[in-house]
C-alpha cells in the first residue's frame, strides 16, 4: 500500500471512446406482455420485481399513513381499536416480507451482480424466473390476506394468539412461507454466480463491495429461511390441525415460537441491511473520488455480520420468560454484532475524509442513511443492553430504532441504488434537481417522523396501542406531520423517475465516472451485456489513479459547460483532487 | 452404488447420474426405516433408550437422502463445506435454545 500525493489532476489512461449506443438493447431486443412474463433475463427480472415491489411499497405505505393518522388523536381518529391492529399488521407484513427483503437483493442483485463480476446472466436463469413467479405467488397470499379481511397478530405472528386469532392468519403465514422459498431462490442463485462465472481477472479481493454484501446477504437467506419455513409450517400445523406445539393449553411452548421466529428474523434484519451496506460502499467512493478506505474491513465485515448476525436473535425475547442466564449470554452477544456495523461506518467515513464530495442524489440519500443507520444503530444498543432493555421493551423505542434502521437505513440505501443505477438500467437521466429535492425532503420528514417517537417510548407509550394519555399527543402529532412529509418525499420519485424515461436526456455509458465493470455497457445494456470478455486488472475502486476496473481511464463526466438541457447532469469532478489512499 | 466408469474423485460429467435401481433402493431403506421407527415408538418399550435409538434412526435416514439422493457422495469440497456450514448452524441453535431452556429453572442472579 501507498500514498499517492498529486496536486494536479491525472488521468493514468487514456478514457475509453463513448460506445456506440447498440440499436438493439435489453428492453426493446422484444416487445410484448409475454416477452416480459417468460423472460429469463436478469435485467428484466430484475424490472418484474421492480415493479412488483414498487406496488408492494405503496400499498405497505398507505396502511402506514393510516396507522399514522389514527394516531392523531387519543382515542383513535378514524380506525376502529380492531381496523388498527389489522392496519399495523398489513403494514408490517406487506413491508418486510413484501418490499424490504426482496428489495435490493432482488432487484440490483439480480440486474447488477452479473454486470458486476463481467458475466451475462446469472447462474441459473429459469430458476431466477422462477423466483419471481414463487414471490407474486405467495405475494398474492399475503396480500389477499391482510387487504380481504385482515391479521390482527402483528407481523410477528406469535403464538398462542396466531393460533387461536379468527382472522385470516392461515392464508397469511402460507403466503409469507411461500415468498420465502423466492428468497432462498434468489440467494442461491446470486451465491453460485459469484463462485462461478466471474470474469478474469475478478479475483474474490476486486470484488465490488456491493458483491461481498450480496453473497453475505446470500449466505443469510440460505441459513435463516428454511427455519422460519418450519417455524411457519408449525405454526399452521397447531392453528389448522390442533398439534400442540406453541400454545400452552395444549401443551405447547409459546417461547419455542420465539426462538425459532427470531433465528431467521433477526438474521432477515441483515438480508434487509447488509445490501444497503453494499450500495453505500459503491456511491461513497464514486462520489468522493477516493479508493474505499479499508476495503478488506468492509468486505470481511458483511461477512461477520452474516455469522454473528445468527447468534443474537434472543434479544427479542428478553422479557419473554427466558432463563436470565440466556438473556445475559444474549446481550452480550449482541453487543457483539454491533462491532462490525461500526467497523463499516468508520471505514465509510475515513472514505470521506478529504475527498471531492459533490452532491448528486444517490450521494445525497447515502449520506443520509450514513446519519440515520448510526442513529438507529446506536440505539440498537440500548436496546441490547438487558436493564435498558426491560424499560424499553415492546416501547415505542423499538419502533423508532428499527426505523432508523429499516427506513433511514435500507430505504434510503434502496432509493441511492435506484438513483445511482437509474440511468444505466434506463438510459435516461432523471432530473437532478428535484431528485435532490426529495432526498432532502425524506431526511427532514424521516427526522420529524421517529425522532418523538424515542421521546414517546422512553416516556412508556407501548407499541401497536391505539389509544395513548393526552400528554403524549403532542409527539404523536409531530410524528404524523413528518410522516407526511415524508410520504410527499416519497411520491416525488414516483413521478420524475417515469417520466425521466420519456423526457429524461439520454445518459451516457458511465454518467458518474465509476469504475465498476457495470458501466462498462451502454445504457441500456444489450442483452448479454458485454460484446467482449472483459479482463480485469485490478481493484473495484481506483478513483485515485483514474482507471476502471478494465484498466482503462475515467471519462470526463459532463459538466455544467455543456448543459445542453435542464435535465443534463452535474457529474463529480474528474478523476482525482486530493491526495488519496491507492491500494493493491 | 457408484458407477463402474468413474472412480469416486473424478470430477463429475453430464454421464454421471444414478441409476434409477439404486435410487429406489434407498427409497425402500428410508422408508423402511420410517416404518421402523413408528412401530418402535408404538411397541418398543426401550425406556430410556429410546430417545437415542430413534434419533439415531433418523440421522442414518437423513444421511442417506444427504448421500445418495442430495448427491453429496459426489459433491466437491465447496458443496461438502457448505452442507457441513448448514449443520453447524443449526447445531448454533439447538445449544443457545437448550441454553434456555435448561437454565430456566435456576432464579435470578
Ligand atoms: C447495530 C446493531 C443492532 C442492534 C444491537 C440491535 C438491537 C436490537 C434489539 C435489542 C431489539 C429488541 C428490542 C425489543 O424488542 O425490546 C431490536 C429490535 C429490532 N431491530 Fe435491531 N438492532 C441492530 C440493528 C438492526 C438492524 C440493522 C435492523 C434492520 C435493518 C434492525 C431491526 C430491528 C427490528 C425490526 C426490531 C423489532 C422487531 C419487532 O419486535 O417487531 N435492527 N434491535
Ligand atoms: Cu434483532
Amino acid at each position: 500500500m501507498s500514498i499517492v500525493i498529486a496536486d494536479e489532476p491525472r488521468v493514468a489512461a487514456p478514457p475509453p471512446p463513448e460506445p456506440v449506443v447498440p440499436r438493439r438493447n435489453y428492453l426493446n431486443t422484444e416487445y410484448g406482455v409475454l416477452s416480459w412474463l417468460l423472460t429469463v433475463d436478469h435485467k428484466r427480472i430484475g424490472i418484474l420485481y421492480l415493479v412488483s415491489i414498487s406496488a408492494f411499497f405503496v400499498v405497505g405505505g398507505i396502511a402506514a399513513g393510516l396507522v399514522r393518522l389514527n394516531l392523531l388523536s387519543p382515542t383513535g381518529a378514524i380506525l376502529t381499536e380492531d381496523q388498527y391492529n389489522r392496519m399495523f399488521t398489513a403494514h408490517g407484513v406487506v413491508m418486510l416480507f413484501l418490499f424490504l427483503i426482496p428489495s435490493i437483493p432482488a432487484v440490483f442483485g439480480n440486474f447488477f451482480v452479473p454486470m458486476m463480476i463481467g458475466a451475462k446472466d446469472l447462474a441459473f436463469p429459469k430458476l431466477n424466473l422462477a423466483s419471481w413467479y414463487v414471490f407474486m405467488i405467495g405475494a398474492g397470499f399475503a396480500v389477499y390476506a391482510v387487504l380481504v379481511g385482515g391479521i390482527d397478530t402483528g407481523w410477528t405472528l406469535y403464538p398462542p394468539y396466531s393460533s387461536r386469532s379468527h382472522t385470516n392468519v392461515t392464508p397469511g403465514v402460507f403466503g409469507v412461507f411461500i415468498t420465502g422459498f423466492s428468497s432462498i431462490m434468489t440467494g442461491l442463485n446470486i451465491m453460485v454466480t459469484i463462485h462461478k462465472m466471474r470474469c478474469p481477472g475478478m479475483t474474490w479481493g476486486r470484488l465490488p463491495l456491493f458483491i461481498w454484501a450480496m453473497y453475505a446477504t446470500s449466505f443469510i437467506q440460505l441459513l435463516g429461511t428454511p427455519v422460519v419455513a418450519i417455524t411457519l409450517l408449525l405454526l399452521l400445523a397447531e392453528r389448522v390441525g390442533g398439534v400442540g406445539i406453541f400454545d400452552p393449553a395444549i401443551g405447547g411452548d409459546p417461547v419455542l415460537y420465539q426462538h425459532m421466529f427470531w433465528f431467521y428474523s433477526h438474521p432477515a434484519v441483515y438480508i434487509m441491511i447488509v445490501p444497503g451496506m453494499g450500495v453505500v460502499s459503491e456511491i461513497l467512493t464514486c462520489f468522493s473520488r477516493k479508493n474505499i478506505f479499508g476495503y478488506k474491513a468492509i468486505a470481511w465485515s458483511s461477512v461477520g455480520i452474516a455469522v454473528v448476525g445468527f447468534l443474537v436473535w434472543a434479544h427479542h425475547m428478553y422479557v419473554a420468560g427466558i432463563a436470565y442466564y440466556s438473556a445475559l449470554l444474549f446481550s452480550f452477544l449482541t453487543m457483539l454484532v454491533a462491532v462490525p456495523s461500526a467497523i463499516k461506518v468508520f471505514n465509510w467515513l475515513a472514505t470521506l475524509f478529504r475527498g471531492s464530495i459533490t452532491f448528486h442524489a444517490p450521494m445525497l440519500y447515502t449520506l443520509a442513511f450514513l446519519v440515520l443507520f448510526t442513529v438507529g444503530g446506536v440505539t440498537g444498543l440500548f436496546l441490547a443492553t438487558l436493564g435498558t432493555d426491560i424499560h424499553l421493551h415492546d416501547t415505542y423505542f423499538v419502533v423508532a430504532h428499527f426505523h432508523f434502521v429499516m427506513v433511514g437505513g435500507m430505504v434510503l440505501a434502496y432509493m441511492a441504488a435506484l438513483h445511482y443505477w437509474w440511468p444505466k438500467m434506463t438510459g435516461r437521466m432523471y432530473s437532478d434537481f428535484w431528485s435532490r429535492a426529495s432526498a432532502t425532503i425524506i431526511f427532514v420528514g424521516f427526522f420529524f417522523t421517529f425522532v418523538p417517537q424515542f421521546v414517546l417510548g422512553y416516556h412508556g407509550m407501548p407499541r401497536r396501542y391505539p389509544n395513548y394519555p393526552q400528554e403524549f399527543q403532542i409527539y404523536n402529532v409531530l410524528s404524523t406531520a413528518g410522516a407526511s412529509i415524508l410520504g410527499f418525499g416519497y411520491l416525488l420519485p414516483g413521478i420524475y423517475l417515469p417520466l425521466s424515461l420519456f423526457f429524461g436526456v439520454k445518459s451516457p455509458a458511465n454518467p458518474w465516472s465509476a469504475t465498476g465493470l457495470e458501466w462498462q455497457c451502454p445504457s441500456p445494456p444489450t442483452t448479454f451485456n458485454f460484446d467482449f470478455v472483459p479482463v480485469v486488472v485490478c481493484g473495484p475502486y481506483e478513483y485515485a489513479i483514474g482507471v476502471d476496473q478494465l484498466g482503462r481511464g475515467l471519462p470526463d463526466p459532463p459538466g455544467p459547460g455543456d448543459a445542453a438541457s435542464p435535465y443534463r447532469p452535474v457529474g463529480p469532478a474528474g478523476p482525482i483532487h486530493k491526495e488519496t489512499e491507492v491500494v493493491g | 452404488m457408484t458407477t463402474d466408469t468413474h472412480k469416486p474423485d473424478d470430477p463429475p460429467t453430464m454421464h454421471d447420474v444414478d441409476k434409477v435401481g439404486s435410487l429406489f433402493v434407498v427409497y425402500f431403506v428410508v422408508l423402511g426405516l420410517a416404518v421402523a421407527n413408528i412401530l418402535l415408538a408404538e411397541f418398543g418399550h426401550l425406556g430410556n433408550l429410546s430417545l437415542p435409538v430413534q434419533l439415531g434412526i433418523g440421522t442414518v435416514q437423513a444421511c442417506l437422502v444427504a448421500w445418495y439422493w442430495m448427491h453429496m457422495r459426489r459433491g466437491d469440497k465447496v458443496v461438502t463445506l457448505t452442507a457441513v456450514t448448514a449443520l453447524f448452524f443449526i447445531f448454533i441453535f439447538y445449544v443457545l435454545v437448550l441454553a434456555d431452556i435448561l437454565t430456566r429453572w435456576r432464579a435470578a442472579i
